[in-house]
């Protein structure tokens, strides 16, 4: 029996981040959250569950949390009545930005099904909220928190983003403690990633902003993996903290390379051994399912040498790393002897490590896990009863 | 034709003075092309040169010109305009008997204007003066008519034209059959005849481009080639009008080329002598030498899998270019590749530049390092085209190296500018004279490894760029020099090995350790830089370890995308040379080039 879990994108935004490049839309109206959401229920009506439970519904964006509640609460019901009744063991995050929900919003979410909220902090400062064109302001963090709290949200997510332009340490630190005084359940802290065609982009290549240095950015990432431990807050993955038992089950579908069903524009499933995704444009996306097509826009079928290396380099961005007998169960091999030499050569470096039950990046391999998922991706795969054909 | 009604000449010039502008105006006037064929500057024929502005292959047109009445028959052989390229002009200047010395209206004589003027005087060449450009607001012809008397020019003959107004032109067309003397070979011995340039066309094999001193060589004639004794049967005899024309035979004095199913130019020195196999010359024309790399680099592919690949492009490149030459050669850092020899640097830029355009290779580019002539204490003597290479300076006796007399012209006000940058680079000082009174021409004698990578662009900038430059080689000179090695994490690294002055070692591996831990990305370790003399350290730096390289986010929807990422990252460092555990990027190998030590 195998768990499984459901992405659900909601495009929509007030407004786009400089550094965001997600698959959002600006500008469109209640109609056409509510014209999605119809096509949202319809594309999950014909979709091929996997054989196990489901254990968690995510709404990720875009701004879920802009949209009128009670559209996901329908998602909600549809997922419901589908899979056989949802328990209260099943994590059902909706991704939600401070400046777009009220009290009554916020209850509507608890009321029908949510459990778990991811607001995005970002900063705690207002002039890098401003420049990173968030809609927010930092005492709308604060309230958007108060607020779930009130109406019993109990499990909570916080979002930060440390190596901005023009960031100090002690912003940083600012920033952390501050979300640390909201007491949340889990931490996303994210170094700041520079994607293509972003304004972020645009504005570094015109000097318009400036990076810290690097050595600068690595202090904000270590001074906070230590802050946080102090309060209680372990590292599970390479940019994710909780209480312990409080790690996201969703994530963890990820990184374990689970099944996982996804609703939406540009959203990407997989079910073991093929990954697909939707077309990215909202209305083409509506288009198709009301004419009754295939949103679908393209597919990969993963080999079981390829799943060897994404169980891989995903698993290890968990800080227990890989279970040994897990990976043995999914392909009757031990990871130890399918990346052997591999294996040798990292642990050599100090990059590795490995026991009886687990293998795991050690302290340094996590600070450049990349070294580690860069030798993984491609990596020959050793040990293997008849050797792969490879074709011609 | 008969040789009375002949003429050949060649047009000289300081670059950008409009020597090019006023060939195409000859070529234009004298009706060879009618002005819709004529693309700018007809005369540069290969992209490279035209988007550079540099003549690299001389060619010959033929123009016919009436004169009083008669048909005089025209050859401007055009020639190379850059100082990597000086003996292939001296051997076009040999092809004929008058030059027209543009010097611009405006600029004045410069120091190509006189390397050029001196070329021409020592093939006893009647030269022309033409000031050129006198429709620019800034002309002053008087002061340039000044100048040309003080360098030894009757300044007053000289002919006023603008080449891109089209004034003057008849006038020179005339002065050319009137001062120029016609040819005055013995058209009955045996043929003898000049090659000034050859280039390879894949149809017919190597055109030889010949001006016919004695005899004459028609379609069929076997003829030898004097310095490779290599014998071919003509099978095509042209010249150039400025498009191919074939001809039956070119007569005594006359100018064209010829094919004969000849494979590679290597056949085909420039400056050697063309003969009858069956009727030979008892002696060849003066001045032949073979063509002498003076600046030498490795080139390795940076893919490996492509070694053959660039063997091949140098293969081809060299049946058009017998001045490049290369030879195997191993480094330990960068595995198989090639040290080739060039003309100079502008040579080699042309040749890497055409490697990689035409060829699609990726290359490694060491350095480049001029030839050394090294005394073992042994009395042996060994020639030294690669730093890495050098012997122990325990069994060294004397090392010598290249030396330019270097000729700068600058507005006098710069003198002290120029004088510094000439003591930086080890030069020595041998005259001063002023052409007029604001300028004036300072003569130094400088290694050539020290003028080769940015002495112009520097004398450019300390002179707000109105220095010009030339220089000739002017032989070896024994110089204190030693090997610097670079030592990356503790291991020497072969391909950044230099030669250097002693008393500069310090600077020169202080500034170069500095450079390449700017250019050297972190590792995954610290990574020590060294610059040693032997066993003594005389430079250190430090390649911080890296500290983060990790993807911050990596969810569900974003799996294939990070892989792809992390695909493309890797990739990337397969561009890189891993040496030892070091991994080093393309421009590490250049840095000495880009070091500025104070």
């Amino acid at each position: 029996m195998t768990e499984w879990g459901l992405y659900v994108h909601i495009p929509f935004c007030q407004a786009r981040c400089t550094y965001c490049d997600f698959n959002t839309v600006t500008g469109m109206g209640e109609a056409e959250h509510r014209r999605y959401t119809d096509a949202l229920i319809r594309e999950w009506a014909g979709e091929m569950l996997p054989s196990g439970p489901l254990v968690s519904i995510f709404f990720g964006g875009g701004t879920p949390s802009l949209i009128d509640p009670h559209l996901l609460g329908r998602v909600i019901d549809r997922v419901d009545a589908r899979v056989g009744g949802i328990s209260a063991a099943v994590e059902v995050t909706v991704e939600t930005n401070p400046g777009t929900v009220t009290p009554e919003k916020l209850a509507i979410l608890k009321e029908v099904g949510v459990n778990r909220l991811s607001i995005g902090a970002q900063a705690r400062q207002n002039h890098h909220l401003l420049s990173l064109n968030r809609i927010h302001d930092v005492s709308a963090i604060d309230e958007t928190v108060a607020m779930a709290r009130d109406v019993g949200f109990r499990n909570i997510n916080l979002d930060a983003i440390y190596g901005l332009p023009g960031q100090t340490l002690i912003e940083w630190q600012e920033t952390v403690e501050g979300l640390l005084r909201l007491a949340p359940q889990h931490l996303s802290l994210y170094a700041l990633m520079v994607e293509a065609g972003t304004p972020l982009k645009q504005q570094l290549d015109r000097g318009q902003a400036v990076l810290p240095q690097e050595d600068a950015v690595a202090d904000m990432a270590d001074w906070a993996e230590t802050r946080l431990g102090a309060a209680g807050l372990l590292p599970y993955e390479i940019s994710n903290y909780a209480i312990p038992g409080l790690e996201s089950r969703h994530n963890r579908l990820y990184w374990q390379l689970e099944p996982y069903l996804a609703l939406g524009a540009g959203a990407h499933a997989y079910v073991s051994p093929r990954r697909w995704w939707n077309v990215r444009g909202v209305r083409r996306y509506m288009e198709l399912i009301e004419g009754g097509a295939d949103p679908g826009d393209g597919e990969e079928e993963l080999t079981l040498a390829e799943e060897m290396r994404e169980y891989a380099w995903l698993g290890l961005r968990q800080r227990r790393g890989i279970d040994r007998a897990a990976f043995r169960a999914r392909f009757a091999i031990d990871p130890v002897v399918a990346f052997g030499s591999l294996v040798e050569s990292l642990g050599g470096q100090g990059l590795l490590e490995w026991n009886e039950s687990r293998l795991w990046l050690t302290a340094r391999g996590r600070d450049v896990a990349s070294v580690t998922a860069r030798a993984l991706v491609d990596a020959p795969i050793e040990g293997l009863p008849a050797p792969s054909v490879p074709n011609s | 034709m008969d040789q009375r009604h002949i003429r050949n000449f060649s047009i000289i010039a300081h670059i950008d003075h409009g020597k090019s502008t006023l060939a195409d105006r000859l070529i234009e006037t004298t009706g060879a092309l009618t002005s819709r064929e004529m693309a700018p500057q007809v005369l540069d024929s290969m992209d490279l040169e035209r988007e550079r502005g540099i003549t690299i292959k001389a060619q010959a047109v033929r123009l016919f010109y009436q004169h009083h009445g008669e048909t005089y028959e025209l050859n401007l052989i055009d020639t190379p305009g850059h100082v990597d390229f000086t003996y292939e002009v001296s051997r076009a200047l040999q092809a004929c008997e008058g030059a027209l010395l543009v010097v611009d209206a405006a600029q004045g004589v410069e120091a190509q204007t006189l390397a050029n003027l001196y070329l021409a005087l020592e093939h006893d060449l009647t030269v022309l003066p033409v000031i050129n450009k006198i429709d620019l607001p800034s002309a002053d012809p008087d002061r340039v008519m000044e100048e040309l008397i003080e360098i030894g020019l009757d300044g007053t003959e000289a002919l006023p034209v603008s080449a891109k107004q089209g004034i003057g032109i008849d006038q020179v067309l005339s002065d050319i059959v009137e001062k120029v003397p016609p040819p005055t070979g013995d058209s009955s011995g045996p043929l003898r005849a000049l090659i000034f340039d050859s280039r390879f066309d894949s149809y017919k094999g190597v055109l030889v481009y010949i001006r016919v001193v004695d005899g004459s060589l028609a379609i069929g004639d076997r003829i030898r080639f004097m310095a490779t004794q290599k014998e071919f049967e003509v099978t095509e005899i042209g010249v150039f009008g400025p498009h191919p024309m074939p001809v039956d035979r070119l007569e005594t004095g006359e100018v064209g080329f010829f094919a004969a199913q000849i494979k590679t130019v290597q056949d085909t020195r420039v400056g050697d002598t063309v003969t009858g196999a069956d009727r030979p010359a008892k002696s060849a024309l003066p001045g032949y030498r073979p063509a002498q790399p003076m600046v030498y680099s490795g080139l390795y592919p940076v893919d490996s899998a492509d070694y053959g690949r660039l063997r091949e492009a140098l293969e081809k490149l060299q049946l058009n270019d017998a001045a490049l030459t290369f030879e195997p050669e191993t480094s330990a850092a960068l595995g198989f590749g090639f040290r080739a020899g060039f003309l100079g640097l502008l040579h080699m830029e042309v040749i890497q530049e055409r490697l990689e355009r035409e060829y699609d290779l990726t290359l490694i580019t060491t350095a480049p390092n001029v030839v050394y002539q090294v005394t073992l204490v042994n009395g042996e003597a060994v020639r030294v085209d690669n730093p890495a290479l050098m012997p122990p300076a325990g069994d060294i006796l004397t090392i010598e190296e290249p030396v330019v007399e270097a000729s700068i012209i600058t507005p006098s006000d710069y003198i002290g500018a120029v004088m510094e940058l000439a003591q930086e680079r080890r030069g020595t000082y041998l005259n001063l004279s002023y052409l007029d009174n604001v300028r004036a021409m300072l003569t130094y004698r400088l290694p050539l490894g020290e003028i080769m990578y940015d002495f112009f662009d520097q004398l450019k900038s300390r002179t707000r760029g109105y220095a010009s430059l030339d220089y000739q080689l002017a032989g070896m000179q024994a110089s204190d020099l030693v090997r610097m090695d670079i030592l990356l994490n503790g291991e020497v690294v072969d391909a950044l090995s230099t030669i250097v002055h002693r008393d500069r070692a310090y600077n020169k591996g202080r500034a170069l350790a500095e450079k390449l831990r700017e250019l050297i990305p972190r590792q995954l370790f610290e990574v020590p830089i060294q610059a040693a003399i032997g066993a003594r350290v005389i430079a250190r730096e430090t390649v911080k370890a890296m500290r983060k390289d990790v993807l911050a986010k990596c969810y569900g929807g974003d799996i294939t995308r990070k892989r792809k990422l992390l695909e493309k990252q890797k990739e990337g460092k397969r561009r890189m040379k891993s040496v030892g555990n070091v991994e080093i990027p393309q421009e590490a190998f250049m840095a000495i080039l880009r070091v500025d030590e104070q």
